[in-house]
C-alpha cells in the first residue's frame, strides 16, 4: 500500500488554492501512517475548522470534521472511549492557537495519546486572510492593514511547557524530515505536536511580498534554522539572525500519558 | 437518594459508558457520582477544561459507539450550545443533563429555575429539533434519564434532561428496578450511504473503527457525508429530515400524565411545579381540577391538550416568565394562563389556588 | 516505470520544479483546457524512481510526489518494449 491509497480518490482534486502547502502536509502524514503499517479501519482523523481542517475529508478513514477549535476535545473523547483506535488531528494556527488555545494546553497537560499536526500558515486562509495569533509582527492582513502589532505564539514552545511528550517543527519544504517527525509522533505514546509552517500564497503571500509559491517555499527553507544550530549559536554567544525560526525536534520524553491502549 | 445521584444511577442503568463534565452548581453531584462509579464498570470519566470541551468529548465518544452523557447548569449550558448544534447536524446520540438554576448569567447558582426551556429547544443557530424531558421527582430523575438515553439512541438526536436545582438536590426514596429497558442505536448496513435514511428518516449509525470509513462533518452534507455547502437542495433536504425525524415521531416520543380529563380548570406543569400542583389536588379532593404533567416537553405534545375536551382554561405554573405557556398558546384556543414565578422558590399551593379561583 | 503528471489534478504551482534534483520538470508553455499551465517533463527517463523503483522495491527519491500539494504526480507501469519488426525493403 502506498500513501496514495489512503486518499478518497473521488474527492480529489482538493479545494486548496494553487500552491497551498496543506496538500504536502497531508501527503507526509499519510506517508508516515502508511509506513507504520496502520490499518485505515483503525485510524481516525479529526479536525476543526479552517483550510487545514478540510484534510480529513480527503482521507478514506473514519473522519470527524468538527467545530472551530474544538477538534482536540472531540479527539480526547474518541481516544478515551476507544484507546485501540489511532487518533490523528489536523488543525491550523487559528484553530489551535486562538479559539482552541484552552483545549490545546489542556490536551498537552493530559498527555492524551494522539498526534496533532498543525498547519501553521500565519493567517486565517478560509475566511479570507485575517490576522492570527501566529501572524508575524508587521505582516499585513485584512484585519491588520497597517501591519500586525501583536506578539506571536510559539506553538511548539507552548506545547513543551504544557507537557506534551513529543514536539517537532518543520516546514512544508522539508518533506522527508517532516515525514520522519510525524512518524516519531505517531509512535510516541502520549500527546505529540508537529507544527508545520506552510505557505499560503493566496491570503498571506499576496499581501506580504510572497506571492510566488516557489519563492515562499524558498523563504521557508532559507529562514529555517535547525534547533541544534540555534542552540550552539546562542551558547557561543554568536548573533542569531532575527527573522529566523527554529525547526527540528523540540522534545521527546516519556511522561505518563492517557488513553494509551493497555 | 438525591435527585442528581438518581440521575447518575439512571445513566449507569441505561448503559452509559462515558461521562465528560465540568463542575458547576447545582449539577456537580451527577459528575461526582459518575466519577466514583464509571471507573468500576470499565467506563470513562473525564473532567474537561470547560463545558465546550465536555460536550465535544461526549460527541467524540458517542461516535465510537459509547453511550455518552454530560451534566451542566445555566452558564455551562450556554457554552455547550455550539456543539449541541453540531450533534444535531451530525445526528450524534448524546444525553445532556441540565440542572437548571436562576439566570440570566451567573444568576442564582444554588436556587432552582426553569428558564432554559426555550434555550434547549432553540439555543443553537439554525433549524433543528431535539428531545427534552423534565423530571418532577427523584424517581423520575432515574426513569427519565434511562428514557433520555433510549430516545437519544433511537432517534440519533441530542436529548436533554431538563431538571432543576429543586429536584436535583431533593432527597427522596428511589426504587431501582433490577433491569431497565435499553434500546440501542440502529447500525448502518455496510454498503449503504452513511447519511441516507429510510422511511423513518433515521439513518443507521456507522460506528468509528469498524471499517465504514465515514466522513462526519457539521457542514451541510449529502447522503455520503461529504460537504455540499453550496447546494441549496442538499441543505433543504438535510435540515427538513433532521426536523422531521423528531417532529413526525411526536406521538411515539410523547410521555405525559393526565388527571381528571373532564375538568374545566386544568393545570399544565413539568418539573418541580408539578409537586405544588399535586399538593393542590391533594388538598382539594372534592373539586374537579385537571392536571397534565408533561414528562417529555420537546417535541411539544400539542395533542395532549385535547385530552381535556371540557377545558375552559389552562393554568401553567412555571419557574420562568411563561416559556412553555407561550408554546401552548400556539396550539389551543382555550385561554392559557401563565403562573410565572421567579426568585428560585417553588410556587406555594396558595398561589396556585389563587390563580385557580381567579380563572373561574 | 513512467513519470506522469495528472492534468486533472495539477493546479500549476510548479513546486515540483523547485524540489527535483534532476530538474526534470520545466515550466510549461501552453494552458490546458482548464486554463492551467502544467509543467513539462524534460527527459523523464532520467528520474531515478523510473529506473530503480522496481529494483529496490520502494520509492526512490520521490520528492516531487511528496511535495505535490495536489497529488498529481505518479509513476505508471510501462508496457514492456515490444520487439519491433523491421521490414527492410529492397
Amino acid at each position: 500500500m502506498s500513501f496514495r491509497d489512503w486518499y478518497r480518490i473521488d474527492r480529489l482534486p482538493t479545494i486548496y488554492c494553487v500552491g497551498c502547502g496543506n496538500g504536502t502536509v497531508i501527503n507526509c502524514t499519510l506517508h508516515a501512517v502508511d509506513t507504520l503499517g496502520w490499518k485505515w479501519e483503525e485510524t481516525v482523523f479529526v479536525s476543526g475548522i479552517g483550510c487545514s481542517s478540510r484534510a480529513p475529508g480527503y482521507i478514506k478513514t473514519d473522519s470527524l470534521h468538527t467545530t472551530h477549535g474544538r477538534a482536540l476535545a472531540f479527539a480526547t473523547g474518541i481516544k478515551l472511549a476507544r484507546p485501540d483506535l489511532h487518533v490523528v488531528v489536523f488543525t491550523g494556527d487559528g484553530d489551535l492557537a486562538a479559539i482552541g488555545g484552552n483545549h490545546f494546553i489542556h490536551s498537552c497537560r493530559r498527555n492524551v495519546d494522539m498526534t496533532v499536526i498543525c498547519m501553521n500558515n500565519w493567517i486565517y486562509g478560509m475566511t479570507g486572510g485575517q490576522g492570527s495569533p501566529t501572524t508575524p509582527r508587521g505582516a499585513i492582513t485584512t484585519t491588520t492593514p497597517y501591519g500586525s502589532g501583536e506578539g506571536v505564539f510559539d506553538l511548539s514552545a507552548l506545547a513543551v511547557v504544557a507537557g506534551a511528550n513529543h514536539v517537532a517543527r518543520w516546514t512544508s519544504y522539508h518533506v522527508k524530515e517532516l515525514t520522519r517527525a510525524i512518524q516519531t509522533g505517531l509512535e510516541t505514546p502520549g500527546f505529540s505536536l508537529i507544527e508545520v509552517l506552510t505557505q499560503c500564497p493566496t491570503a498571506y503571500g499576496r499581501r506580504n511580498k510572497l506571492r510566488d509559491v516557489a519563492e515562499t517555499v524558498e523563504y521557508l527553507k532559507d529562514h529555517a534554522i535547525l534547533l541544534q544550530k540555534y542552540n550552539r549559536l546562542v551558547q557561543e554567544g554568536k548573533p542569531v539572525p532575527e527573522d529566523m525560526f527554529t525547526v527540528g525536534e523540540f522534545i521527546r520524553r516519556n511522561r505518563p500519558a492517557m488513553g494509551v491502549p493497555p | 437518594m438525591q435527585g442528581n445521584t438518581a440521575c447518575a444511577e439512571g445513566a449507569l442503568a441505561a448503559g452509559c459508558r462515558f461521562f465528560a463534565g465540568y463542575p458547576i452548581t447545582p449539577s456537580t453531584e451527577v459528575a461526582e457520582h459518575m466519577a466514583v462509579k464509571l471507573p468500576k464498570t470499565k467506563g470513562v470519566f473525564i473532567q474537561m477544561e470547560d463545558e465546550i470541551a465536555s460536550i465535544a468529548a461526549v460527541i467524540g465518544a458517542s461516535w465510537t459507539g459509547a453511550r455518552a452523557m454530560t451534566a451542566t447548569s445555566g452558564p455551562g449550558f450556554s457554552l455547550m450550545m455550539e456543539n449541541i448544534g453540531y450533534a444535531a447536524m451530525t445526528e450524534t446520540p448524546c444525553v445532556i443533563v441540565n440542572i437548571q438554576r436562576g439566570g440570566p448569567s451567573t444568576g442564582q447558582p444554588t436556587l432552582g429555575a426553569q428558564g432554559d426551556m426555550l434555550q434547549c429547544r432553540f439555543g443553537s443557530h439554525g433549524d433543528y429539533s431535539i428531545i427534552a424531558l423534565s423530571p418532577a421527582s427523584v424517581q423520575e430523575m432515574f426513569e427519565l434519564t434511562v428514557k433520555a438515553f433510549n430516545l437519544s439512541e433511537r432517534y440519533r438526536v441530542p436529548t436533554f434532561l431538563m431538571g432543576d436545582e429543586i429536584i436535583g438536590h431533593m432527597r427522596e426514596r428511589l426504587t431501582i428496578p433490577d433491569s431497565v429497558e435499553v434500546i440501542g442505536r440502529k447500525k448502518l448496513d455496510p454498503g449503504t450511504m452513511p447519511f441516507k435514511a429510510g422511511g423513518d428518516d433515521i439513518p443507521g449509525f456507522p460506528v468509528f473503527g469498524e471499517g465504514y470509513g465515514v466522513h462526519v462533518t457539521g457542514l451541510t452534507h449529502d447522503e455520503r457525508g461529504y460537504p455540499a455547502t453550496t447546494n441549496p437542495k442538499a441543505h433543504e433536504k438535510l435540515v427538513m429530515r433532521l426536523v422531521r425525524k423528531v417532529e413526525s415521531a411526536r406521538k411515539e416520543i410523547a410521555d405525559y400524565r393526565v388527571t381528571s380529563p373532564d375538568a374545566e380548570q386544568v393545570f399544565v406543569s413539568y418539573g418541580a411545579p408539578t409537586r405544588t400542583v399535586h399538593q393542590v389536588l391533594h388538598d382539594r379532593p372534592k373539586e374537579e381540577i385537571g392536571h397534565l404533567q408533561l414528562r417529555v416537553v420537546w417535541p411539544f405534545p400539542e395533542f395532549a391538550l385535547s385530552e381535556f375536551p371540557e377545558a375552559k382554561s389552562f393554568l401553567v405554573p412555571e419557574m420562568n416568565l411563561g416559556q412553555m405557556a407561550r408554546e401552548m398558546e400556539r396550539h389551543t384556543d382555550v385561554p392559557v394562563i401563565p403562573i410565572p414565578k421567579l426568585g428560585g422558590e417553588l410556587h406555594t399551593p396558595d398561589e396556585l389556588v389563587r390563580a385557580l379561583e381567579g380563572s373561574r | 516505470m513512467k513519470l506522469v503528471i495528472d492534468s486533472d489534478r495539477c493546479k500549476g504551482c510548479n513546486l515540483c520544479m523547485l524540489v527535483c534534483p534532476y530538474r526534470i520538470f520545466k515550466e510549461g508553455k501552453d494552458q490546458n483546457e482548464r486554463g492551467i499551465i502544467i509543467p513539462e517533463l524534460d527527459r523523464p527517463e532520467r528520474c531515478p524512481n523510473c529506473r530503480l523503483q522496481r529494483l529496490y522495491g520502494r520509492t526512490v527519491c520521490g520528492l516531487c510526489q511528496m511535495i505535490c500539494p495536489d497529488q498529481a504526480i505518479r509513476w505508471d507501469d510501462e508496457k514492456e518494449n515490444e520487439p519491433q519488426k523491421v521490414v527492410i525493403e529492397f
